[in-house]
């Protein structure tokens, strides 16, 4: 069964542009020039239940304006979006029972208090009741390795300590889908493979559909078995990631060797295709070569 | 239903009382803004104290009469900032998309807003008025009536300034506008409306909603009028309703953002 579906989906933002200086400013006023900015453009796809799926693109995009259409927070122009079989824009808050977010650049926790006075606000939020409530927060301060400060106010935290918290408190209840938008933003090395192992953990043990978003290729390649790379608001490429790391660069190194006898000053991965070593190019560099081919980077 | 409202109802409070945990955790703060705000209201009313032993009545009030107004004022002010603070700041977290939290969560995002944050120098101009009021001696009809006006012009205060602030899904730097519409109801709030004639009434009955929110219910709480109690009603209804409406017309237009913030 289908966790999200989205056919065609749209959004445009209007933006304001005047010209510099404060005769530009005084123009403005007279003469507004307004632009449209298509943010997402006929964007389809589908993800399965209990799929982890990475959603990425290189800065504007459209990632986050598409999650945030399927989380309810934004209306689309046009297309439709269902995410366990409701539109987000006509049944937000049935939704919002279902689904849990994550924005690792946005706090939603309250920083003067606690992990656990947190966890009690969203257990009251979820409609959860306070023996349900505790429960949870035994088993998942127990999970997330949280009992050591969990008494301890937000703003006292390590940036790793706040996210697992963020983490948790968007799982309370239990979401059948988890949106993750940048989870692992200026983590270390080892609090960044901790967070992997509990999402990969709660995907196998509660079968929560993840949907990621991140510009960590760490992220997208230890948990997500597909991507989907989105570029000036549209879909560039949708793939498996063991299909792309496998395939994308046999195919690039055959379209690099017809281009050799043309324009023989290929670099980067034109050289490794020269070189006939595939497999040393990572997932990184991989996608990076997707942006640039698309005109980003 | 019922579950539904109670279970929103559970959430508004915690929220409320997490604001004041937050304002508690520094004790001393929080009761010099209390003591300080009681102390900043009582210290204008000296100029009335002058003003009524140089005449016997201004614009019709006496000088209890003006106590009452004032205390209305005071408390309708503190308790919309005790509950619904967040009114005030609506064009910030509108302008720099701070709304994403609230929509994303299971419940009334209106209410949600409002609740979200609470002016702790409120809970001085909520005790000043009710101290104000007890000082007159209404007797118990009068405090009653003083209670339910209060009430009302805590969501009068509320309603207009979520009508304002939520014209920022459409206009930039509404933040000023919604400012000065404010204080300019509280500043007149507190002068007897017989002072004011020709348009400047009108305009205080029919722009700024002063006359319909605050002096009505002062003649109510000095003359008891039935008509003029269900007017105050009515109004504060349509008021609130529009409000409501243009909000949440104007969250159809909202475009969130990419600013790093935190929930302080």
């Amino acid at each position: 069964m289908q966790a999200i579906e989205v056919e065609n989906l749209s959004k445009t933002f209007r933006v304001k542009r005047k010209e510099k200086g404060i005769r530009g400013s005084i123009g403005a006023i007279w003469h507004p020039r307004i632009e449209e900015i298509q943010a997402v453009n006929g964007v389809s796809f589908a993800v399965e239940e209990g799929e982890m799926l990475a959603f990425i693109g290189p800065n504007g995009a459209g990632k986050s304006t598409t999650i945030k259409m399927l989380t309810g927070i934004l209306y689309p122009d046009g297309g439709r979006v269902e995410v366990l079989g409701m539109e987000p824009m006509k049944k937000r808050r049935q939704l919002a029972y279902q689904i849990g977010t994550v924005f690792g650049q946005k706090e939603q926790l309250w920083t003067h208090l606690t992990p656990n006075d947190n966890f009690r606000f969203f257990g009251a939020i979820y409609d959860l009741s306070e023996r349900e409530t505790e429960e949870r927060i035994e088993e998942l301060s127990e999970r997330f390795a949280l009992k050591d400060f969990i008494d301890t106010p937000v703003r006292n935290l390590s940036l790793g300590q706040r996210i697992r918290c963020e983490i948790v408190a968007s799982l309370l209840h239990k979401p059948k889908v988890l949106f993750l938008d940048e989870p692992t933003i200026g983590l270390d090395p080892v609090v960044k493979e901790n967070v992997r192992e509990l999402i990969r953990q709660m995907n196998r043990e509660e079968h929560t559909t993840i949907f990621l978003t991140s510009h960590d290729v760490g992220d997208i390649e230890k948990l997500c078995q597909r991507i989907i790379i989105v570029n000036d608001g549209q879909i560039v490429l949708d793939d498996s990631v063991e299909h792309l790391k496998n395939h994308y660069l046999h195919h690039k190194s055959a379209e690099n060797e017809l281009q050799k006898e043309t324009a023989p000053s290929m670099e980067g991965m034109a050289a490794a295709a020269e070189n006939g070593d595939a497999s040393d190019a990572s997932l990184e560099d991989i996608i990076v070569e997707i942006y640039k081919a698309q005109g980003e980077v | 239903m019922l579950t539904v409202v109670k279970n929103q109802l559970r959430v508004c409070f915690l929220s409320i009382q997490y604001n004041i945990m937050r304002e508690m955790v520094n004790k001393v703060t929080f009761l010099t803004n209390v003591v300080f705000m009681v102390l900043n209201d009582a210290s204008i009313l000296v100029q009335w104290f002058i003003l009524f032993r140089l005449r016997d009545d201004v614009g019709g009030y006496s000088l209890r009469e003006v106590l009452m107004l004032w205390g209305l004022v005071a408390a309708s002010f503190g308790l919309s900032n005790i509950l619904f603070a967040r009114a005030l700041s609506l064009p910030n977290l509108i302008i720099n998309g701070k709304l994403d939290a609230y929509l994303v969560q299971p419940k009334n995002v209106l209410l949600g807003v409002l609740t979200s944050e609470t002016r702790i120098s409120a809970i001085g101009d909520l005790l000043y008025g009710v101290i104000l009021v007890c000082v007159c001696r209404p007797g118990v009809g009068g405090f009653c009536l003083f209670l339910l006006f209060t009430i009302t012009g805590a969501l009068a205060f509320t309603a207009f300034a979520l009508l304002l602030g939520s014209l920022s899904f459409w206009f930039v730097r509404m933040d000023i506008l919604q400012n000065q519409m404010l204080m300019g109801m509280i500043n007149f709030g507190t002068y007897p409306d017989g002072i004011f004639q020709g348009a400047a009434r009108i305009l205080l009955y029919v722009l700024l909603p002063v006359g319909m929110a605050l002096w009505l219910p002062s003649h109510v709480m000095a003359r008891f009028d039935g008509k003029m109690l269900m007017a105050v009603l009515g109004y504060v209804f349509l008021l609130s309703a529009a409000a409501v409406a243009v909000f949440y017309r104007g969250l159809k237009r909202y475009a969130s953002g990419n600013l790093m913030e935190a929930r302080l």
